[in-house]
């Protein structure tokens, strides 16, 4: 692989929020693939058990499905902003729908990537490093 | 004395309501208007009463349809069949998950292995071919396992296109069961308290029984 590849930290905690099994799982494969280790990566099956983890684990990103029940992926992310400890977390949304009004919703809300099923591991490594990319820029011109 | 008013379409009306639009007795005439509405709109909520009733006798005779073609369900409606096709496929997804996740580490043991061959096999040593031919094999098998994950995601987007079609079912039957509640009503037939969430093909047919449907 290129020097994309080196860029992801392979230790990093990802928390996977989706409400289906199988995209929980097709996700998990792909972040395996990149490199990442199983033991990082964790799943909740909706926003509302994402916050529960999210108040007890710290992680280091979290991959979201944006249609789930109970709380969407974007009311997950409002929250996330709106909790001042985790804020700052970077959120990767995943959509079934290439959705323009979703997108900016999800901009507007402070989303760091938005991803459009079905992905493969190439595409979701970009989305990871470019979302730690423009975090990296950002810290450096703070 | 003026001369009363009188619709230039009175040729077409029934004696009855001509006679009546003739009437200077204001409160038999707005009484009789009553009836005449009234007696409309029972003929209208009936019309729709039928036309609801019709609807979901569709909807049971095509689950009834699927119960004879031999799929075993206990209560066979459309939007139990398309709850059963998600989970089917859900399994089906997993089980190629669960093959791809075990045969995972066997294909990156056999690269491993292939590759340290590589290194300690001496070009004339016959074993180089073979050790060459793991190699590619191993590298093949770890492409299409990913690619067999990455299939995968088919069933979640085709699931959650089931589940909006199983919600428009729901959504149709209740405001269809809402329907001839409000026409039972309109029409003087008594509910008995008021209507339950109705969820279930049972519980449907309980209400419109109740309404004579």
């Amino acid at each position: 692989m290129g020097p994309v590849e080196n860029m992801l930290d392979k230790n990093m905690r990802i928390l996977v929020v989706d409400d289906f099994s199988t995209m929980r799982r097709i996700v998990r494969n792909l972040l395996i693939d990149l490199g990442i280790r199983p033991k990082m990566i964790q799943e909740a099956d909706d926003g509302n058990n994402a916050m529960a983890m999210l108040r007890n684990v710290r992680f280091d990103l979290v991959i979201t499905d944006w249609n789930m029940p109970n709380m969407s992926g974007i009311d997950l992310l409002r929250s996330i902003r709106e909790w001042d400890k985790i804020k700052t977390l970077p959120v990767l949304m995943v959509t079934a729908e290439n959705n323009r009004e979703q997108i900016i919703a999800a901009a507007q809300a402070g989303v760091n990537g938005f991803v459009v099923k079905p992905f493969s591991a190439a595409t979701l490594e970009q989305k990871i490093n470019r979302i730690f990319e423009r975090l990296a820029v950002s810290e450096a011109s703070a | 004395m003026s001369t009363p008013y009188r619709l230039g379409l009175d040729d077409d009306l029934p004696q009855a309501l001509r006679e009546l639009l003739d009437s200077t007795d204001g409160p038999a005439f707005e009484r009789a208007l009553d009836a005449i509405v009234h007696q409309r709109e029972r003929d209208v909520f009936r019309t729709l009463g039928q036309l609801a009733r019709d609807l979901h006798e569709t909807l049971r005779r095509f689950s009834a349809e699927f119960a004879r073609d031999g799929v075993a369900y206990v209560a066979a409606d459309a939007r139990q069949e398309l709850e059963a096709a998600l989970e089917m496929s859900a399994q089906a997804a997993n089980r190629s998950l669960d093959f791809a996740e075990r045969m995972r580490p066997d294909a990156d043991a056999l690269v491993q292995h292939a590759l340290a061959e590589l290194e300690r096999t001496a070009d004339d040593d016959p074993a180089l071919p073979l050790a060459r031919r793991a190699l590619e094999f191993g590298l093949a098998t770890r492409t299409a396992l990913a690619d067999m994950v990455l299939a995968q995601s088919w069933q979640d987007l085709s699931g959650r296109r089931i589940h909006k079609a199983a919600a428009f079912i729901g959504n149709v039957e209740s405001a269809l069961l809402e329907l001839v509640r409000l026409t039972g009503e309109l029409v003087g037939e008594e509910a008995h308290g008021t209507a339950p969430a109705v969820s279930s093909q049972a519980d449907a047919d309980r209400l419109l029984a109740e309404f004579g449907f």
